[in-house]
């Protein structure tokens, strides 16, 4: 998978936390896999279908989501209920929205799906034909990796 | 001594959402997301304004938009969402009540249909994510 693809994520994710979270954060060292790789616990899902297709995981623990939820909200969320998914949810959109517009400029014409969001224990994302390319972000209220497995259109 | 009036009273600013006449500007939220409803009733009732009433499509945001009028001065208005989008449900109002203010909401990349809704006759957009000052500037921008 081209780097290039990855890219646009990530700069959105950052300039978008920064916004929405008005904090500092700093990315660790990107890493590919191949095969299954375990998924953190939430998991906000973007499919993307077009010149490039695939998807994109916002893949972060439990209490990360609802830290990062309670931030957003300006109120501590003791859970992760309706309300913290819907802001979880708000944020894939929103990043996703700002690296689409980038790839667009860069000429790759997709659709996307509306984000979904994934919740359980040993959950793991098994992606056949694509590797995965995989940025963690550190913020004070955890660590979100954004996992993003996307090829050309043959 | 210091008195009271050594000190200027903050509680004297006059709330934003607040018309001359002393009654609150009344906004309807049209908006899929739970949490951008939320975060705009928040930021809008914090400056005096009355949300009174938030629908989650654009088929809903259109029928209480019917249900409200004339007691209505301002929509915000989502573009996707499901059952009817925003710049759908916006050109519906506008066909009910061409007079009806309406804001667009917006994430980045969707400036073709922003356009759209402008000439439809959206008063203006917001592009997300949302802050206090960005919503509260074209708020008012679109009800002077």
């Amino acid at each position: 998978m081209r780097v290039e693809y990855i890219n646009p994520f990530v700069e959105a994710a950052f300039n978008i936390l920064r916004e929405v979270l008005n904090a500092e954060i700093t990315r660790g060292e990107l890493y590919l896999k191949s095969a299954s790789q375990p998924v953190l616990g939430v998991a906000a899902i973007v499919g993307l279908a077009g010149d490039v297709e695939g998807r994109v995981l916002f893949d972060m623990s439990r209490p990360t989501a609802i830290a990062i939820a309670s931030a957003m909200n300006g109120e501590e969320l003791s859970d992760l209920d309706d309300l913290g998914k819907a802001t979880i949810t708000e944020l894939a959109n929103m990043i996703t929205a700002q690296a689409v517009t980038k790839l667009h400029d860069l000429g790759f014409k997709f659709d996307l799906t509306p984000p979904a969001i994934f919740t359980g224990d040993n959950m793991e994302v098994t992606d056949t034909e694509v590797e995965a390319l995989i940025v963690p972000v550190n913020l004070e209220q955890g660590k979100i990796e954004i996992n993003v497995a996307v090829r050309e259109r043959a | 001594m210091k008195t009271k009036m050594d000190f200027p009273n903050i509680n004297e600013r006059k709330a934003e959402g607040v018309r001359a006449d002393g009654n609150a500007y009344r906004v309807l939220v049209v908006d899929d997301s739970m949490f951008v409803t939320k975060q705009i009733s928040q930021i809008l009732t914090s400056e005096g304004f009355d949300v009174v009433g938030t629908a989650k499509d654009g088929q809903e945001g259109l029928e209480k938009y019917k249900e409200l009028y004339p007691n209505v001065d301002l929509v915000t208005m989502d573009i996707t969402m499901p059952k009817m989008d925003g710049v759908t449900s916006l050109e519906k109002i506008i066909e009910f009540d061409k007079d009806a203010r309406v804001i667009m909401i917006s994430a980045l990349g969707k400036q073709d249909l922003v356009k759209k809704s402008l000439l439809l006759g959206a008063k203006n957009y917001i592009v997300k994510p949302l802050d206090r000052k960005k919503v509260l500037e074209r708020v008012l921008m679109s009800l002077k």
